[in-house]
């Protein structure tokens, strides 16, 4: 079998790098006269460091592009069906799929975490874990949702539609492209395995000093973390190229459809901003494993010092979560309003807005953390200057969708209820955001809910209006819609009562990561618990809609939104080169009902638009 | 299900130079904030203050840096004239200034009066080593580039490899002029 | 369009109205010093401020996907394109949203916590009570250094859930240096070390971090008389994640009377005497 040739083969050259990394690390520590050779965290390290190069090379870099740097020809390989996704492919298609499954197995996983930790604060007291087991879990949840956060929307749909909806063949750099999908297999791993290492303690955030002092599994936490943002670095500088240079003819920035533009905004975030985590990462490992003082204070250190390069990364990085999220509903309200879209340029500004202030306000997550008293009002001010360009996306939202024909298929109700609990998400930031309050609730319940307001309200339901939307492009199957439209209900409801509910407690003064808590707190607790396994049964409908559709639903059409844009106007799934003929855009993505106004032209014939037809085609996708 | 076919592209992009030369500059400016939070770093922790660092080693291996990338420059230069043999000269002496330059770095390391457990022992090792470990990079990048040239592998028409090696050796260059000064001459 | 208008404006009314019933809604924890006063009535502020904008995203959306569905790809004539005033008037609006709540309740609040630029933490009201703090794994000391100009020089050291307490005097301004320390010290010989904690007491709605390597403050002014015993929202909380004791590390809190606690002190003066 090929895939399983390459996928061990790379596995093999991953180990042996790491043991000969591992060697190399034995012998300089032996050299250098250190009495110790082995060093479970420095030696490890180094050993990772090697076996990651084997894996990436091993898996398929080595032959089809690294040969290259040696002057030798590289190989081609024909690769058929599901094996593909098991290879270095450079289809952006191919890696788009291989983001979004891994990315869903993973959300499903670290929700699982969610519901542990659920049944563990249903009551006060310890009942089913350990401290150290909660935290695990806790860190873990906090560190799988992050990076599906970060990569899942941008790695999968981005990948896999960017290309597709400005007319291109694949994007800048397809190598780099495979090349930033395989270096998350070895993240998964290590983040999964540090439960048998160890363990985790500091919560998502790692902050020192305690995670320079942890006896856990903090350093293979963070070289995960340094290779993960490698990633999203690479990925960040492919999709602004990719957008920048392989538009299709009369693809102007103006005509751009609002996924494409939220994805280059995202893009260049990830690109400035992730080297922050990578070096907050780098510092407290160097302070773990080679005994250096950045937040020593004995030492002249300063705790500090990592909070600041840490949230000048992961503020702007929420905004790398959100913005998709964005674009998605932009996009999916866009075309099932049927009307033109409403104050388009106002939307873009908004982005390049929320681009041009998301480095600028890092320090609302330092209120309490002991910053000079002088650092808050800049850092409050600009925080809540944040809410008007991210009002302009709400303008576009509200705007569009009034007095359109609005088609409530299970993507739009997605899609409108980004809008609603984003609005929740994001005025709760402001209680945040003013410190008289935040003083109160930081490290609260309150932001807990926050948080998952927006990432979860925001570009969670983002991301399953997008499942839904693009699933017959992609797979070329219809899903059933009666079964989605449950979904959504339920995890709508679901989600509402049990992260709304969730406020409360931490304004009555129940703090976060803890696995014990004043009994006063039982009552809310218990019912936040209840609601969300609630919520946790809801995507048991998902995962049965999705996995039953894929392997026999009813085939898809190639339109059956009749929407504008051009990956709806090649055929489901599209073909390797994505367009038959290349295309031409003549005229804006989302001008519903404008007479005449056509978006683009394959060869000479406009595409074709067909009306309602082929909504009543596609069954029960039309029973609003 | 379709056949996919993939190894090197088989028709490239019209505009390929272009996207190799910006991309390649994306790269730098995310590159760029490492260095700088590095930097920053630096001041944050320590001020201005320094420790008793060896002033004649630092501007010695300034001195080879910034004349590496002189020669940098004109192995570009003279690829681009198809004068290949000026080039893989002046390629070699990029690749030994470089080497030059890293082992300057160690013997820093090696005599240094701070330990890494201070203050600016932390800051002068990680921002050195950093540096260093891109220049280490660059130098090997150098090297395959060399190879190809050696044997014929660019001309003036094409030798994006030699050009993108150059624009990062240039850049990692101009990394030391920021972290030179913050390292050996202030306080 | 005029009646749609005037129907959404109707439905925001309503849905604003029934949610600004939440701001006399008792949402709090108990009210334990004066500046959990100022917390609620900003946080009420916020509220108030808030939910217009809340509810006026639900009231579009709702009423658009009960009037204007439609059960197919069935193209809409076309409508404004959001070039014209509307876009302006709500950058306005939005704006001036984000303005008020930026300099009121934001700055303004902001500028009664803070006295000193220079300083890290809260400093809310003139202290005449002196108390040093010392967080470490897994638990707080507190050293009381001053009462209205009369030394005090006895700590209270609370670990593993011990009986100790941190008693405060009522209507007196209370006035904490922080402190993260490797384990808890006489004052002045130990050095610093150890990891971040975070001072909070819910009741007082104040926190501040405890960093190695520099010392925050913090000030409180109790004006209820309460202790934990009555409401678990008076106690002091580690609110930074330390490690395994991090939820245990609460300490009670009791406020009593100026008689009651000048006994206390004498109490615990004779106790360290000895
Ligand atoms: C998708 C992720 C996402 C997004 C988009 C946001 C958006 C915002 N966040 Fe949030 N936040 C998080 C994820 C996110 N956050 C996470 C994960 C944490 C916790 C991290 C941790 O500690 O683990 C956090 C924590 C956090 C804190 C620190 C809390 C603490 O620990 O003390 C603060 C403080 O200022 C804050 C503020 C804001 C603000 C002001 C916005 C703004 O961008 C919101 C702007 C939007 C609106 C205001 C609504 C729409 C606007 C209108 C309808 C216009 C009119 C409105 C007005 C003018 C007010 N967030
Ligand atoms: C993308 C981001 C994301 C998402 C989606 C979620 C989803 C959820 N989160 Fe999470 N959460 C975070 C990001 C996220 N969280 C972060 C960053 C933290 C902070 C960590 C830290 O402090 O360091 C956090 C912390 C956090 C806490 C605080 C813990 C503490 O501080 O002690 C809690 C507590 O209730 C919680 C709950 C939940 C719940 C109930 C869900 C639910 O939405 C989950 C829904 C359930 C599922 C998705 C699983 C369903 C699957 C099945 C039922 C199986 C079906 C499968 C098959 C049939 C194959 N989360
Ligand atoms: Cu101390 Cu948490
Ligand atoms: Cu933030």
């Amino acid at each position: 079998m090929w895939a399983l040739t390459t996928v061990s083969g790379g596995v093999g050259t991953g180990l042996i790098g790491f043991y000969l990394g591992i060697a190399v690390s034995a012998l300089l520590r032996m050299a250098f006269g250190y009495p110790d050779p082995w060093d479970r965290d420095f030696d490890c390290s180094i050993g990772y460091v090697f076996g990651l190069v084997g894996w990436v090379m091993g898996i398929g870099m080595w032959g089809t592009w690294s040969r290259e740097w040696f002057g030798l020809k590289t190989r081609t390989t024909r690769v058929q069906g599901w094996q593909r996704y098991f290879s270095f492919c450079t289809d952006h298609k191919v890696i788009g799929i291989q983001y979004l499954t891994t990315f869903t197995v993973v959300f499903l996983l670290a929700g699982l975490m969610a519901m542990l930790i659920r049944a563990e604060l249903a009551t006060n007291g310890l009942q089913f874990f350990d401290k150290q087991q909660y935290n695990t879990i806790l860190g873990l949840h906090g560190i799988l949702m992050i990076a599906v956060a970060v990569a899942a929307m941008v790695g999968g749909f981005g990948n896999y539609f960017v290309p597709l909806l400005i007319g291109a063949e694949d994007m800048a750099f397809p190598r780099l492209n495979a090349l930033s999908f395989w270096l998350i297999p070895p993240v998964a791993l290590l983040l999964l395995l540090t439960p048998f290492l160890g363990g985790l303690e500091t919560g998502w955030t790692a902050y020192p000093p305690l995670s320079v002092q942890t006896h856990t599994a903090q350093t293979f936490w963070n070289l995960a973390i340094v290779t993960f943002g490698l990633s999203s670095i690479l990925g960040g500088l492919n999709f602004v190229m990719t957008i920048m240079f392989m538009r299709a003819p009369g693809m102007t920035w103006g005509r751009l459809p609002m996924f494409v533009w939220s994805m280059f905004v995202t893009a260049w975030i990830a690109l400035l901003y992730t080297q922050g985590f990578a070096t907050a990462l780098l510092m407290v490992t160097l302070d773990r494993i080679a005994g250096m003082s950045f937040f020593n204070a004995n030492e002249g250190g300063d705790p500090l010092l990592y909070q600041h390069v840490f949230w000048f990364y992961s503020h702007p990085a929420v905004y790398i979560m959100i913005l998709p999220g964005f674009g998605v509903a932009l996009e999916i309200i866009g075309h099932f309003s049927r009307k033109p879209f409403f104050a388009y340029k106002y939307a873009v500004g908004g982005f390049l807005g929320i681009l041009g202030l998301s480095g600028v306000v890092w320090a609302h997550h330092m209120f309490t953390a002991g910053i000079p008293n002088y650092l808050h009002p800049p850092f409050l001010v600009m925080t809540e200057i944040i809410s008007i360009p991210t009002g302009l996306i709400f303008l576009a939202a509200l705007g569009t969708v009034w007095m359109g024909r609005l088609w409530l298929t299970a993507p739009m109700l997605f899609a409108l209820a980004v809008i609603f609990n984003f609005a929740c998400g994001g005025v709760t930031g402001i209680f945040l955001a003013d410190v008289p309050t935040d003083i109160h609730l930081q490290d609260t319940y309150f932001v807990v809910a926050h948080f998952h307001y927006t990432i979860v309200g925001g570009e969670i339901f983002g991301m399953f209006a997008a499942i839904y939307y693009w699933f017959p492009k992609m797979t070329g199957r219809m899903y059933n819609e009666r079964l989605a439209k449950l979904h959504f209900w339920w995890m709508f409801i679901g989600f509402n009562v049990t992260f709304f509910t969730m406020h409360w407690p931490g304004i009555q003064g129940m703090n976060r990561r803890i696995a014990d808590y004043p009994a006063a707190l039982n009552g809310i607790n218990l019912f936040v618990s209840l609601s969300s396994f609630m919520l946790g049964a809801s995507f048991i409908v998902f995962v049965a809609n999705i996995v039953y559709a894929w392997a026999r639903g009813p085939v898809a059409e190639a339109n059956p939104w009749s929407a504008r844009t051009l990956e709806w106007q090649t055929s489901s799934p599209p073909p390797v080169e994505n367009f038959e003929s290349p295309p031409r855009v003549v005229g804006h993505p989302y001008d519903y009902g404008i007479p005449g106004s056509v978006h683009s032209v394959f060869g000479d014939h406009p595409a074709t638009h067909p009306a309602a037809a082929a909504g009543a085609a596609s069954g029960g996708a039309a029973g609003a | 299900m379709a056949v996919i076919t993939f190894g090197p592209p088989a028709h490239d992009l019209p505009n390929r130079a272009q996207i190799n030369r910006v991309g390649l500059w994306l790269f730098f400016f995310s590159e760029a904030i490492l260095f700088g939070l590095l930097l920053s770093a630096r001041f944050f922790l320590e001020g201005i203050h320094r420790a008793q660092v060896n002033q004649f080693l630092g501007l010695i291996i300034t001195i080879i840096l910034l004349l590496s990338s002189v020669s940098a420059f004109t192995a570009e230069t003279a690829i681009e004239h198809d004068r290949r043999r000026l080039a893989s000269a002046m390629l070699l002496v990029t690749i030994f200034l470089g080497m030059v330059f890293a082992v300057g770095v160690g013997f820093e390391w090696a005599t240094a009066e701070f330990h890494r457990k201070e203050a600016f022992g932390t800051v002068f090792f990680t921002m050195t080593g950093i540096h260093a470990t891109h220049v280490v990079t660059g130098v090997l990048m150098l090297s395959l580039a060399w190879a190809q040239l050696r044997r014929g592998k660019y001309s003036s028409k094409s030798h994006w490899p030699i050009s993108g090696t150059v624009m990062y050796w240039h850049f990692v260059d101009v990394v030391w002029v920021f972290y030179y000064p913050a390292l050996y001459l202030v306080s | 369009m005029t009646r749609h208008v005037v129907s959404v404006a109707l439905l925001w009314a309503v849905l604003t109205a029934i949610g600004e019933g939440s701001a006399f809604l008792d949402l709090f924890p108990a009210v334990g010093s004066s500046e959990a006063e100022d917390f609620d009535r900003i946080f009420r502020i916020l509220l108030i401020m808030g939910t217009p904008v809340f509810a006026f995203v639900i009231a579009v959306l709702a009423y658009s996907m009960v009037t204007f569905r439609a059960s197919g790809p069935d193209d809409a004539p076309p409508a404004f394109r959001g070039e014209g005033k509307i876009p302006r008037v709500w950058l306005v609006i939005t704006g001036a949203l984000a303005l008020t709540v930026m300099i009121y309740p934001g700055l303004t609040g902001l500028r009664k916590l803070q006295s000193d630029p220079n300083g890290y933490g809260w400093s809310d009201t003139q202290p005449n009570l002196f108390i040093h703090v010392q967080a470490f794994q897994w638990g707080w000391q507190f050293d009381y250094r001053d009462f209205e100009g009369q030394h005090l020089d006895f700590s209270v050291l609370s670990v593993g859930g011990n009986a100790a307490e941190l008693v405060l005097p009522i209507d007196v301004g209370v006035k904490f240096d922080i402190n993260a320390t490797q384990a808890p010290y006489d004052p002045g010989t130990n050095p610093e070390g150890g990891v971040l904690h975070s001072f909070w007491i819910p009741a007082f709605r104040m926190k501040i971090d405890a960093v190695p390597g520099r010392t925050t403050t913090m000030t409180v002014k109790p004006i209820e008389l309460r202790g934990f015993q009555d409401d678990s929202a008076f106690r002091v909380q580690c609110a930074e994640l330390c490690g395994l004791g991090h939820a245990v590390m609460a300490t009670p809190v009791r406020v009593v009377d100026r008689a009651a606690f000048l006994d206390w002190v004498a109490l615990q003066k004779a106790a360290a005497r000895k």
